[in-house]
């Protein structure tokens, strides 16, 4: 119960600075990265008429996605921006699932990597925007519907990054915590299966689902 | 028996912490319910576009956890950072 508040580090100092890295959070995404790129490798060998069962998976993500992506956003822009949101989807789901394998953490359980990923999605979407708007007509659209709620837009815009973020951060974290309370408290008896059934398979995957979702989102709300 | 003042704090970071999940999971819990009420309607009314409703609904349901997820956030620190 102890090892709820302790996260081990790698911890240097350069130059003056005293930088502090998450050794878990860096070991477990390699795994995860890792793993992505065996599945990519293995599933697009010997591509046939008749698909391997790798491959299959493979089509399931990129024809549901390129499905979703095409809806909100126009042909060019969606073929554009389908790899980012297949990529975010894949990486998140199996950043979730493999939190259900013993010994292992999910990478999302740190705020650094949901934290990044928010900020990564919100410089893209304004970066579509401005490309395509104009620099003139993105910086108007903050003085809609009249010049003094300025403020609040921008407000707005910056509290869709911190929503996004510890959303994804706070299910996965509060759904680990949740796990390990209980099965204490009931040694680890008959529950733990059902709980991470719960709270690993079925929250990870709905939130990495409206992560991507939320993400595409954004980029089609400045686009339009 | 005397009460230090670290003693004291850490007490109440731990009763702000129950009042603040206990309040927190009021608002998720209304408006989930709400929106599987809708999604229950819609599907009693077209049965065959359960699927699309299913999804649509559980996705409009994980947005609007997220004041839940932040108070839960709020009561973490709270049991955990404040010693």
């Amino acid at each position: 119960m102890d090892e709820i508040g302790k996260i081990s580090v790698w911890a240097t100092d350069i130059g003056g600075l005293h930088l502090v890295f998450n050794r878990t959070t860096i070991t477990m995404t390699l795994w995860v990265m890792g793993i992505l790129i065996l599945f990519a490798v293995l599933s697009s060998r010997n591509k046939g008429l008749i698909p391997n069962p790798l491959q299959v998976v493979a089509e399931l993500f990129v024809g549901i996605f390129w499905g979703l992506t095409r809806d909100a956003l126009e042909e060019d822009m969606a073929k554009t921006y389908f790899p980012l949101i297949c990529t975010l989807f894949m990486f998140l789901l199996l950043c979730n699932l493999i939190g259900v394998v013993p010994f292992m953490d999910e990478p999302t359980k740190d705020l650094n990597t949901t934290l990044g990923l928010g900020l990564m999605g919100f410089f893209i979407a304004h970066y579509a925007g401005i490309r395509t708007k104009g620099l003139k007509k993105y910086v108007s659209e903050y003085f809609q519907p009249i010049f003094f709620m300025m403020p609040l837009n921008v407000i707005g815009e910056l509290a869709k990054v911190v929503s996004i973020s510890f959303r994804l951060f706070g299910n996965i974290m509060g759904g680990s915590i949740i796990i390990l309370v209980v099965s204490h408290l009931v040694y680890s008896l008959l529950l733990p299966p059902f709980l991470y059934a719960f709270f690993g398979i079925f929250v990870g995957t709905v939130q990495a689902f409206v992560f991507t979702m939320l993400t595409l989102v954004y980029i089609s709300v400045q686009v339009k | 028996m005397e009460i230090t003042g670290a003693e004291l704090v850490r007490g109440l970071a731990l009763l702000g912490a129950g009042i603040c999940m206990g309040i927190g999971a009021i608002g998720p819990g209304v408006g989930e319910g709400f929106a599987a009420g809708k999604a229950c309607e819609a599907i009693g009314r077209k049965p065959e576009e359960a699927g699309l409703l299913t999804r649509t609904m559980l996705v409009g349901q994980a947005v609007s956890e997220s004041t839940g997820i932040y108070s839960l956030v709020v009561a973490l620190l709270l049991m955990f950072v404040v010693k």
